[in-house]
C-alpha cells in the first residue's frame, strides 16, 4: 500500500467541495473521490456541462454550484470520479473499485460527505414500474435533460415535491397532477418554529415562488392527499386518493414520490458510529463534534450525511469540518483553524435556522411511516409491512432479528430502501420508542463489488 | 416453587434445537435471549449440512453428526408440518473442492483415517478434475480434484432459527428475550437466573455459545470456548450452476452464491477484514471462473464457538444436578440430533446412543492436567 494521503474527502456535493477547498487553500494535497463522473453532488450534479438552457430550467440554485466547482481543478487536489467506496475502516482505510480494480488507500483523516437519500414512501403499488422517486426524475433531468413530456403526477410532501414541479413546468412538462400528502395539521405544528425560520427568509421566499408557479402553471394540486395507492398491472396506470373523505383517481403513466430526504448514513453505521434518533427530522444522525469529527479519531462526517441542513449549510459544514481535519493533522494550528472558520460557522448558524420550521412542515404523513399490514417495505426482498409486525409477535426486538427472520433488508441496496420503515413499524408494535429499537447492522461492502474486483485487491505483502 | 422447569440459557441454533426438544417431549421450557445486537453465531452461519471430514482424532464425533444429517429429512419435515417453514433442506452429497495436487492429497489422507477409524464405513469419493467436471461443469481449469460424500448437504440457517422459533412457541414454550443473564446461582436444589429480573427454573440449560466459558464454571461445568471468526460473502442471484454444497461455495435455492471458509483467531471481533475478504473473493474465482463478473451485496464476519478440539461439548453438572451444558459450532448440522436425541437425554431419559459421555467438558481438564 502506498504511504497514507493526509485527508480523503469521499464525496463532492458541497459539502465536499468545499473542504477540498479548504484542503486546497491549506496546501493540503487531499484525495477527493466520487462515484459520480463528475463532481457536484445530487444538487449540482452535470452542472459543469449544462447548457445555458438547462440551467435556466433547473433555476439558480443549480447554477450556484459553479464557484465550488472550479476547486476540481486545482493542482494539488486529487480528483477521482467514478470510485465507489465499498468500505471504510476504523483505522481509516478507505477500500473502492475504479476502473474495475479494487484499491485501498490509508488516510490520515476521512471525510465522509456521502448526502442524503430520500426517505422512502411505501403504500400499496409503490414498487411498480413507473413509479420512482423524485430524486431520480432529477438526476435524468440534470444528467440527461430527460424528463416525461406529458402524463407525470408527482406525490408526496417536501421542498424537492414542489422544486421538482417548478422545474418540470419550466421545461414545458405537462404534469397529470401534483398530490401533495402534507397533513394539514403540519401547517399548525410547524407554526411555532416560523419565527426562527423567518430570521433566514430566503428559503420561504424560494417556497412562496414554487407555489405561485404551480398555482399560476393550472396542473391540478391536491392538498392534504391521503390514503394513497398506485394501480395498475405492469406498470403504474393511475394514483388513487382520498382528500377530505373524497376518492380521486388520476390516470399516469409516470409517478414521482418524494417524502423529504434524510442523511445516508450506511457509512457511519458501518464504521459502528454511534448514532441518535433525531425526532423532529424522524431520521438518524452520526453523533459529532462542532467540526464535524466523530469518536473514531480519523473520521470525521460532513454535509447532509451527518443530518439534513440543505446545500448552504452543508457547504459550510464542510469547511468546518476540513478545517477540523487540518488541525488534527497538524497543518493548522487551533487559532488558525477558528480564524477561518470564523465566517463558515456564521453561515452555517444562519443556514440551519430555517430547519426545524422545515422538518416540522414537512413531517412524513403516518400512513406512510406505518404501512399497512399487505404493503411491500423491503422491495429487495419483497417483505411486507405485515411480516414484519409477525416476526415481532414471534419475539424479535429489533430489525437485526426480523433481517434474519425474514429477509428484509439483506438486498443489494443493504437496507437503505427499508431500514427506517422497519424500525418505524417495530417500534410501533412493541410499542416502545424507536430509539430503543435501533437499525440495522449494515454490513460491508456498502456498495456492489464483483468478486472479480475484489479478487484484485492487492495483499499486504505486496507492499 | 421453580416458575419454569427448564430454562435455557441463549436462543440461537443450539438453544432453541434442544429447548424445542424438550418441550415437544412434555417438558415446560423458558429461553432466555439477547436483544437485537449480540454476537450472533446463528445468524453468521453458512448452512452446510456436513458430515465430510469432522470427527478426526474422535470417531463418536463422526458418528454423531452422520446421525444428525441421518434424522434431519424427518426434522424438516416436522417443522414443516409445524411452522409451514420449509428450511430448505437439500442434501445431495457434497464436494469439497481442492486448487493444488497436494492439498487433494492431504484431503484424502484425512478421509481414509477417517475411515480406518469407522471400520471401514465412511464411503467417500475421491473425484479427478474430469469426473468433477462431469457433476460440475462450471469448476474451473484450476481445480485439481474434490472429494465428495454422499450424506453432506445444506439447508437456510435462518429458517431453521424461525422454524424452531415457532416450533417452540408453539408447543408452549416461552421466550424472555432482550436481557443478558449474568450469573446463575445454584439454590436448594434450583438455580436462580439472574437476568433483568431473577427467575428460579428447576433445571438449566447452558447455550449461551462463546457465553458458556463464563456462565459454565457458576454450576461446575467446564466449557473452555473461544472464538473463531470465520467470514462469509453473499453474492447477487445467479443461474443455477452449482447442484452441489461444498466447503467454500453454495448457491441455495434463490440462486444466491454465498462464499465462505475462513478461519481468523482475531478475539471478540465480528467485523469483516477486506484483505481475508479479498483472499476468499481470489479462491472463489478461480475454483468458478463465473463468479467474476458476481457482485457482492454483502460481507459479514461472525464468531464460530470453539472448543480446544473443535469437537462440542455436552455436559451435565454432577456438583449441582440439573445443570446441563451445550456448545458447538456446527449448530445447522447438529440441529437435528439436538432436538431429537440430546434433548431426550437432557430431560431425563435413557441414552438413546451409548457415547454421549465421550463429549464432557472433563475432556479437557485431564488433558490440562496430564
Amino acid at each position: 500500500m502506498v504511504d497514507p494521503v493526509p485527508l480523503l474527502i469521499m464525496g463532492s456535493g458541497p459539502a465536499g467541495l468545499a473542504a477540498a477547498q479548504e484542503a486546497v487553500r491549506a496546501g493540503v494535497g487531499a484525495l477527493l473521490l466520487d462515484e459520480q463522473p463528475t463532481g457536484g453532488g445530487q444538487i449540482y450534479r452535470a452542472l459543469g456541462e449544462a447548457t445555458g438552457e438547462r440551467q435556466k430550467t433547473l433555476g439558480t440554485d443549480y447554477a450556484a454550484g459553479a464557484p465550488l466547482l472550479t476547486v476540481l481543478s486545482a493542482q494539488c487536489l486529487d480528483h477521482q470520479p467514478g470510485a465507489t467506496v465499498w468500505e471504510v475502516s476504523p483505522d481509516g482505510t478507505v477500500y473502492y473499485t475504479r476502473q474495475g480494480q479494487a484499491r485501498a488507500v490509508s488516510a490520515e483523516q476521512v471525510i465522509l460527505c456521502s448526502g442524503a437519500m430520500e426517505r422512502p414512501m411505501p403504500f400499496p403499488g409503490w414498487t411498480l414500474p413507473g413509479v420512482m422517486t423524485c430524486g431520480a426524475a432529477q438526476i435524468l433531468l440534470k444528467g440527461a435533460g430527460v424528463f416525461p413530456a406529458s402524463g407525470a403526477v408527482l406525490a408526496g410532501s417536501g421542498p424537492l415535491l414542489l422544486l421538482l414541479a417548478k422545474q418540470l413546468i419550466g421545461a414545458r412538462a405537462r404534469l397529470a397532477a401534483v398530490v401533495d400528502t402534507t397533513p394539514a395539521d403540519n401547517y399548525r405544528g410547524a407554526l411555532k418554529y416560523l419565527p426562527g425560520a423567518l430570521r433566514t427568509p430566503g428559503y420561504l421566499l424560494k417556497g412562496l415562488s414554487m407555489i405561485r408557479t404551480l398555482s399560476a402553471s393550472g396542473v391540478p394540486w391536491y392538498r392534504g392527499a391521503s390514503g394513497l395507492e398506485a394501480i395498475g398491472d405492469d406498470a403504474v396506470a393511475g394514483l388513487r386518493f382520498k382528500v377530505r373523505g373524497r376518492q380521486h383517481e388520476v390516470a399516469c403513466s409516470n409517478l414521482f414520490l418524494h417524502q423529504g430526504v434524510v442523511p445516508n448514513v450506511q457509512l457511519s453505521r458501518s464504521l459502528g458510529l454511534e448514532h441518535h434518533w433525531d425526532g423532529l427530522q424522524r431520521c438518524w444522525r452520526p453523533i459529532l463534534d462542532g467540526w464535524g469529527a466523530s469518536a473514531l479519531e480519523r473520521i470525521a462526517v460532513a454535509g447532509d450525511a451527518g443530518g439534513i441542513m440543505g446545500a448552504r449549510a452543508a457547504e459550510a459544514h464542510g469547511r468546518l469540518a476540513a478545517l477540523g481535519a487540518l488541525n488534527r493533522i497538524g497543518v493548522l494550528s487551533e487559532t488558525e483553524r477558528d480564524r477561518r472558520a470564523a465566517g463558515a460557522r456564521a453561515v452555517y448558524r444562519r443556514e440551519i435556522l430555517p430547519r426545524p420550521f422545515l422538518d416540522r412542515l414537512y413531517r412524513p404523513h403516518p400512513d406512510y411511516l406505518q404501512p399497512a399490514d399487505d404493503t411491500i417495505v423491503c422491495r429487495c426482498e419483497e417483505v411486507t409491512a405485515g411480516q414484519i409486525r409477525k416476526y415481532v409477535e414471534l419475539g424479535c426486538l429489533g430489525p437485526n432479528q426480523t433481517k434474519a427472520f425474514g429477509r428484509s433488508g439483506m438486498g443489494p441496496c443493504q437496507g437503505r430502501v427499508c431500514g427506517l420503515t422497519v424500525s418505524e413499524i417495530i417500534a410501533q408494535a412493541r410499542g416502545v420508542p424507536l430509539e430503543q429499537v435501533g437499525y440495522y447492522r449494515i454490513r460491508p461492502p456498502i456498495k456492489p463489488v464483483t468478486l472479480g474486483e475484489l479478487a484484485t485487491l492487492e495483499q499486504p505483502e505486496d507492499a | 416453587m421453580p416458575e419454569t422447569e427448564f430454562a435455557v440459557v441463549g436462543g440461537g441454533l443450539v438453544g432453541m434445537a434442544v429447548a424445542y426438544g424438550l418441550q415437544r417431549r412434555g417438558h415446560q421450557v423458558t429461553v432466555f435471549d439477547e436483544g437485537d445486537i449480540a454476537y450472533r453465531a446463528s445468524r453468521g452461519n453458512f448452512g452446510l449440512v456436513w458430515v465430510q471430514g469432522k470427527g478426526a482424532g474422535m470417531p463418536d464425533y463422526a458418528r454423531w453428526t452422520r446421525l444428525s444429517a441421518a434424522l434431519w429429512p424427518e426434522f424438516a419435515d416436522e417443522l414443516k408440518r409445524k411452522t409451514d417453514v420449509d428450511v430448505e433442506l437439500t442434501q445431495p452429497g457434497g464436494l469439497d473442492l481442492c486448487l493444488t495436487e497436494s492439498e487433494l492429497a492431504d484431503q484424502v489422507a484425512r478421509l481414509e483415517g477417517l475411515r480406518d477409524a469407522l471400520d471401514g464405513n465412511y464411503p467417500f469419493q475421491v473425484l479427478d478434475p474430469g469426473r468433477l467436471r462431469g457433476m460440475v461443469p462450471e469448476a474451473g481449469p484450476a481445480v485439481s480434484g474434490a472429494t465428495y460424500f454422499p450424506e453432506d448437504g445444506h439447508a437456510n440457517p435462518l429458517f431453521l432459527l424461525r422454524a424452531l422459533l415457532g416450533a417452540f412457541r408453539a408447543e408452549g414454550g416461552r421466550i424472555e428475550n432482550g436481557g443478558t443473564v449474568s450469573a446463575i446461582t445454584p439454590t436448594r436444589g434450583a438455580f436462580r437466573i439472574e437476568t433483568e429480573r431473577p427467575w428460579e427454573a428447576a433445571q438449566v440449560v447452558l447455550s449461551a455459545g462463546l457465553g458458556n466459558a463464563k456462565l459454565g464454571p457458576m454450576v461446575g461445568l467446564n466449557a473452555p470456548v473461544k472464538p473463531n471468526r470465520g467470514q462469509v460473502l453473499i453474492c447477487e442471484r445467479v443461474q443455477p450452476f452449482l447442484n452441489y454444497p461444498t466447503v467454500q461455495i453454495r448457491q441455495i435455492g434463490t440462486g444466491s452464491v454465498q462464499i465462505g471458509d475462513s478461519k481468523e483467531d482475531v478475539g471478540f471481533d465480528d467485523t469483516t477484514a477486506p484483505r481475508v475478504v479479498a483472499a476468499i473473493a481470489r479462491r472463489a474465482t478461480r475454483l468458478f471462473p463465473l463468479l467474476e463478473n458476481v457482485r457482492v451485496v454483502r460481507a459479514w464476519g461472525a464468531l464460530r464457538i470453539m472448543s480446544p478440539d473443535g469437537h462440542p461439548i455436552y455436559d451435565r453438572s454432577t456438583e449441582h444436578p440439573g445443570a446441563h451444558l451445550v456448545t458447538c459450532h456446527s449448530g445447522v448440522t447438529l440441529a437435528a440430533a439436538h432436538a431429537l436425541v440430546l434433548a431426550a437425554w437432557i430431560g431425563g431419559g435413557e441414552p438413546e446412543i451409548p457415547y454421549l459421555e465421550t463429549f464432557s467438558g472433563k475432556r479437557f481438564q485431564l488433558s490440562s492436567a496430564a
